[in-house]
């Protein structure tokens, strides 16, 4: 009738100290978890939609570094959307993200909340992923097997489900560093101005010389299909015919078409196709605008 | 004059708050303590096959399962006067909030191993959700043996047909709004405990100890004076805390195991039991001449209360008897419908009928000043009521006076008659618009119902005084306010007063703090024991002083003659004790209706109201059909201020509560039961969603109230949400009729269709 | 059981606890600091805000394993025995609350944000709360009473 009790008894958690624990005790169980932040895992946990046997948490690890390199940038997987919020680099270059951050939960739930665990966790919804997404970036997974690397495009399944297997470690994801000019934003339409899940958030990334030149153009999209999107039909129409009202507007259809909203509780899926549109519109107006002033500063 | 009224002052607990000292009910331990739990049935409605807790039972860690069975007295929540709600189900489960067991654990995981075991057979029956249907001849009933409509009430006055006959236009529209969840920070609770002589001793976060202690003992079988409630720190209640929650279930689970019994509701469960605001279809109808003046109105309302009547009737009454709103209508008929469904059940929160009411009328009257072209401010004005108007339910008013002061004051306020329509669009896919509303609320219960305090006041010879009050102070400030009266009358500082919080073995009854009446009632008790009191102060202090009587003044901790202190309040208070003088005293008020009762009067009439006018300047994106409120400029009548820091926080926080109402909330329901049972998903504004706010305060003294003034608390809530919508028609020229302003709502009513 | 050791309001604690259980539940349960409050158990109001290692945290959300060897803060640190903290105080003079349930968390907040951001603007403010949920205000005493400690905070 009700939910079971969370039975837990002190071998039900470990904090190792090093990776190689780690991936030992999470192999030991295929119900055994990875705990970082936690402010996912808690909740489902207490509400009996996740009945985790050991808890692994990643605390002890040095997961959390946000590193700089010459044609990349790292973001450990235990960053938290603070951390990330804190980040000069990741403002300047990734300002999607980091505006992106600045609109997961509130700031107790962004001190904790990892952006590891944001991809994990597989929200469709979930607002670290779109940014990620249009800034190419890539995973990397450690377990028995060795460390591998998966592009984010690849990442998700479906809603709750990516190909990281049970006995894997989400280590850090990363980042090309933009070469050219580059533009992008992050956008989203919640329910509330805070504390919101989103009905639609869309990031977009152009690079290029400028309007009529746009040498790489990304869209993604989050809450409106199965996991977070790129919306690759509205991405060609702007590579190849530039910033043009014409243009925008085809691909701010475009990217309509690619979404596959449901109803749910914080709108219908006819409304969240038509925000896509609209969203996407104003946000290749306005970055069209930036690029616009990128190129000439650059 | 100490100057205690009217001035600021601090609040009464505030330290405790801020240091984490304040205790809540879920924060208080006892020894052997169990923790108690409810179960609820996964489907309803549902006839109960069989409930089975003999494995339960013999769980470790368990100490008691009780069912329907198990309850000695009355197994019925004795809450209004209809007592159709089980406080254990035996037949039927009639709504997602039913409890069907209750346990006692010696720890939350037992308390939960046991719900779990409890084996219960449900058939699930086919339900009644919608209240409309509901009404209709041979629709299917929620209970075998009573009819759907639990009440039809009809107000009537002066001859509507006439008033429709010569009226030269008619506005038609229908209103719903939403069902709406209290979301007080802290879930229901109680602690129930059992005296050394086994009287049972239950400490509840709740607005009405007194009423909760008949509850209790009639359901335990027991004498009331064996029955002790004690109210700590309450977090926020609106209503939802005036029925009983799991008081009377904490204290069956303390008299069956012998051991004190916490019982904290979570926010799922919360929200999956107590009683919402209803959700009101208002059918509206109102006539008026081509100058702008109402002739009629008719009004039928219904109310979907759920499956238990609870406070349905009596918010469906104040709805009706409001109805007119604060405007002078010669001829009107109200029809208001109390429904049983199976859906969330309803009664008392914030506003209790007349925001539903108010939403309806005032959205008529911005269609009605669209319609003749008559600006909304100078229609209200045109139609507002003034001193001896006569109200549907036959009250007079009495002191009209602030109505049109509130109009007039959140116009100034609010810059209304200098809008510039060359704002209407800032950017091509923004549109700006303005809106207005106004309402009138009542204070109290109205004619024929019960409707007193006692306080019992203590004047100590050091000079301070102790102030006991079954009047609840779920954080709207009573306590405080009550306090500043006491000190004003004692002549000493606020400091000086110490209040003890309700218990009903110490605090005399003060009836629920509900109503917009605690103010207005215990402030009267208050000031009537105060002036026992301070009589007897005064004559030692004229014994003492040699001075008369009559030259002598009460403030600040000392006896003042022509300007000078001649002595000290405590010295006055020694001097009165051992002249054998009172220094303590109870003081009762019943409220009183100076209007004597007319053949063809609304028996439940009120005879004190307060008025409100509140401005909304919003931005509506046509694109995305969201609102953003840019400003909301209030008025409210408040007779006189007791203290302006909580004035101010009633009328920002009722608005507050009156935005998430207009815009955000929404408890949705899906075949009666609700789907968004947590705080992530029934929103309330945080921090980034509320306004700049201008608050203005109107202060006309009401002559029956304590210093003038009334509650306001409640009244603050209710012309928010026509004024956004009437802001957000005047943007986009479009009307939406029914809450919340959804984006969706808005796209909807911009493309022509209906909302 | 394990044990964990914590330091709370600069005491140092060993608590027996089962690491899987809350954090705000060993606080309240186990160390009697009843100060944060549960008002949702998923981090959806903010009730329950303490401050762990300088950052303010929903202390429903983390684990007692998660906070073992942290350095915690309560709403029953912030005075210096009788002196209320300029946020405490702040907070009474402007009525910043009327039920309180909301307060602790709301202080907590605050009090990490202030030690980040010593000069706020108001509508830092706003955003730095806008994880606390109040059903009875409408914010603007409380971004006042922040406003206003930070000053005093600030000078001294």
């Amino acid at each position: 009738m009700t939910e079971v009790p969370a039975t837990a008894s002190p071998a039900d958690y470990a904090a190792p100290a090093t990776i190689g624990e780690a991936l030992r005790l999470l192999s030991a169980d295929p119900t055994n978890m990875v705990i970082a932040g936690g402010t996912d895992l808690i909740p489902a946990t207490r509400a009996g939609t996740e009945r985790p046997g050991v808890l692994v948490d990643l605390r002890r690890l040095p997961l959390n570094d946000i590193t700089v390199e010459q044609d990349r940038v790292r973001l450990g997987a235990r960053a938290t959307f603070t951390d990330i919020l804190s980040s000069p680099d990741l403002a300047r270059e990734y300002p999607a993200l980091h505006t992106a951050a600045a609109q997961v939960g509130g700031p107790p739930i962004r001190n904790r909340a990892t952006i590891g665990g944001n991809l994990v966790h597989a929200s469709p919804a979930a607002d670290g992923a779109p940014p990620l997404l249009v800034y190419d970036a890539t995973v990397v997974l450690l377990g028995p097997a060795g460390r591998r690397e998966v592009p984010l495009t690849a990442f998700f399944e479906g809603p709750g489900r990516t190909v990281r297997q049970p006995s894997e470690i989400v280590t850090e994801i990363w980042m090309p560093r933009p070469t050219g000019p580059t533009v992008s934003a992050f956008a989203k339409l919640g329910p509330r101005l805070a504390m919101a899940v989103s009905i639609v958030c869309v990031a977009v990334r152009l690079s290029g010389a400028g309007l009529d030149s746009v040498d790489e153009c990304r869209v993604a999209l989050g809450a409106v299909a199965p996991t977070p999107i790129r919306a690759e039909d509205a991405e060609k129409t702007i590579v190849a015919r530039g910033l043009t009202a014409d243009s925008v507007a085809r691909a701010s259809i475009e990217a309509a078409e690619a979404s596959a909203p449901i109803d749910d509780l914080r709108g219908t899926a006819a409304y969240r196709r038509r925000m896509v549109r609209v969203v996407v519109e104003r946000m290749l107006d306005d970055l069209a605008r930036k690029l616009t002033g990128a190129a000439t500063d650059g | 004059m100490t100057g205690v009224i009217g001035n600021r002052a601090a609040r009464v607990g505030g330290v405790e708050i801020v240091t984490g000292n304040a205790r809540y009910v879920g924060d208080l331990t006892f020894p052997d303590m169990l923790t108690g739990a409810l179960l609820y049935p996964d489907l309803s409605p549902a006839r109960i096959l069989r409930i089975d807790a003999t494995e339960a039972r013999r769980l470790p860690g368990v100490v008691a399962v009780l069912t329907h069975a198990d309850v000695p007295g009355l197994n019925r929540i004795a809450y209004s006067d209809v007592e159709d709600q089980p406080l254990l189900v035996s037949e039927f489960a009639q709504y997602q909030g039913d409890a069907i067991a209750a346990v006692a654990a010696l720890d939350e995981a037992s308390a939960r191993a046991a719900l779990a075991a409890i084996e219960v057979d449900l058939e699930l029956l086919e339900g009644v959700f919608d209240p409309v249907e509901a009404m209709r001849p041979g629709a299917r009933r929620v209970w075998p043996d009573r009819s759907n409509v639990h009440e039809h009430l009809v107000i009537e006055r002066g001859d509507v047909e006439a008033g429709f006959a010569t009226a030269d236009v008619i506005i038609e529209g229908e209103y719903t709004t939403q069902l709406i969840e209290q979301a007080f920070l802290e879930p229901e609770g109680a602690v129930a405990t059992l005296d050394a002589d086994g009287a049972v001793v239950v400490y509840a976060s709740c607005q009405s100890p007194h009423r909760d202690r008949r509850q209790i003992a009639v359901a335990l079988g027991i004498p009331e004076n064996r029955v002790r409630v004690i109210t700590p720190y309450v977090g926020g209640a609106f209503g939802g805390k005036d029925e009983v929650h799991v008081q009377i279930h904490a204290a069956l689970l303390a008299q069956a195991t012998g051991r004190p019994v916490r019982l904290i509701r979570s926010r799922e469960e919360s929200i999956r039991t107590h009683v919402k605001r209803h959700p009101i279809r208002v059918r509206h109808k109102l006539g008026a001449t081509n100058d702008g003046r109402i002739t009629a109105i008719q009004v039928e309302a219904i109310g979907d209360t759920g499956p238990y009547v609870n406070a349905g009737e009596e918010v469906m009454s104040v709805l009706a008897a409001t109805a007119s709103g604060p405007y002078n209508i010669p001829a009107a008929r109200i029809d208001a419908f109390t429904v049983l469904t199976h859906n969330p059940i309803c009664g008392a929160m914030r506003g209790f009928g007349i925001p539903q009411g108010t939403f309806a009328g005032e959205r008529q009257l911005d269609k009605l000043s669209r319609k003749l072209g008559i600006d909304p401010l100078e229609l209200r004005l045109l139609n507002g009521l003034g001193t001896g108007t006569v109200l549907p339910t036959g009250a007079i008013i009495r002191e009209g006076r602030p109505m049109k002061a509130c109009l007039e004051g959140a116009a100034d306020n609010s810059g209304w008659r200098e809008r510039d329509d060359t704002q209407r669009e800032p950017a091509p896919h923004l549109r700006r618009g303005w809106g207005l509303a106004a309402t009138i609320f009542t204070v109290g219960f109205g004619r024929n119902v019960p409707d007193s305090a006692g306080v019992n006041l203590e004047m100590i010879p050091d000079g301070t005084a102790i102030l006991r009050t079954g009047a609840a102070d779920m954080g709207q400030g009573a306590h405080t306010a009550l306090a500043q009266i006491a000190a004003e009358e004692l002549g000493i500082e606020l400091g000086a007063v110490r209040v003890v919080k309700p218990d009903t073995e110490r605090t005399p009854d003060a009836g629920p703090a509900s109503a917009s009446r605690t103010t207005f009632v215990s402030g009267n008790a208050t000031r009537r024991a105060a002036a026992v009191i301070r009589e007897s102060l005064l004559e030692a202090a004229a014994t003492l002083t040699g001075l008369p009587e009559g030259e002598l003044h009460l403030g600040g901790g000392y006896v003042h003659a022509t300007g000078e202190r001649v002595t000290t309040v405590a010295e006055a208070a020694a001097a009165a004790k051992n002249a054998n003088l009172p220094l303590h005293a109870d003081g009762f008020y019943a409220m009183e209706f100076p209007e004597k009762y007319r053949e063809g009067d609304y028996p439940y009439q009120h005879q004190v109201f307060t008025f409100g006018t509140q401005v909304a300047r919003v931005l509506v994106d046509i694109e995305t059909g969201r609102v953003t409120v840019e400003e909301l400029t209030l008025a409210q009548d408040a007779g006189r201020v007791i203290n302006p820091d909580g004035a101010m926080g009633q009328l920002e926080g009722g608005a507050a509560m009156g935005l998430g109402y207009a815009l955000i909330e929404e408890l949705k329901v899906v075949g009666g039961r609700t789907v968004n049972n947590s705080l992530e998903s029934y929103l309330i504004p945080t921090s980034l969603d509320l306004p700049p706010m201008s608050v203005g305060l109107v202060e006309i003294p009401e002559p029956m109230a304590p210093f003038g003034a009334k509650g306001i608390g409640e009244a603050t809530l209710t012309p928010t949400a026509p004024a956004i919508a009437n802001a957000v028609a005047d943007a986009v020229g479009a009307s939406i009729d029914d809450l919340p302003l959804s984006p969706e709502r808005v796209l909807a009513a911009l493309e022509g269709g209906s909302s | 059981m394990d044990e964990f050791e914590f330091l709370v309001n600069g005491v140092a604690h060993i608590v027996e606890a089962d690491p899987r259980r809350t954090l705000l539940s060993v606080l309240r349960e186990d160390l009697g600091l009843t100060g944060a409050k549960e008002g949702c158990g998923q981090g959806d109001c903010g009730s329950c805000v303490v401050v762990m290692d300088g950052l303010a945290v929903n202390s429903c959300l983390v684990y007692a394993g998660q906070a073992e060897g942290a350095d915690i803060v309560t709403v029953e640190g912030l005075a210096q025995g009788d002196e209320l903290h300029p946020l405490q105080k702040e907070f009474v003079d402007r009525w910043a609350f009327q039920c309180g349930f909301c307060t602790p968390g709301m202080l907590m907040t605050a009090y990490a944000f202030l030690s980040e951001n010593p000069r706020p603007e108001a509508e830092q403010v706003r955003k730095a709360i806008a994880g606390n949920l109040c059903r009875c205000t409408n914010y603007r005493n409380i971004v006042e009473a922040v406003t206003a400690a930070a000053m005093k905070v600030s000078r001294s």
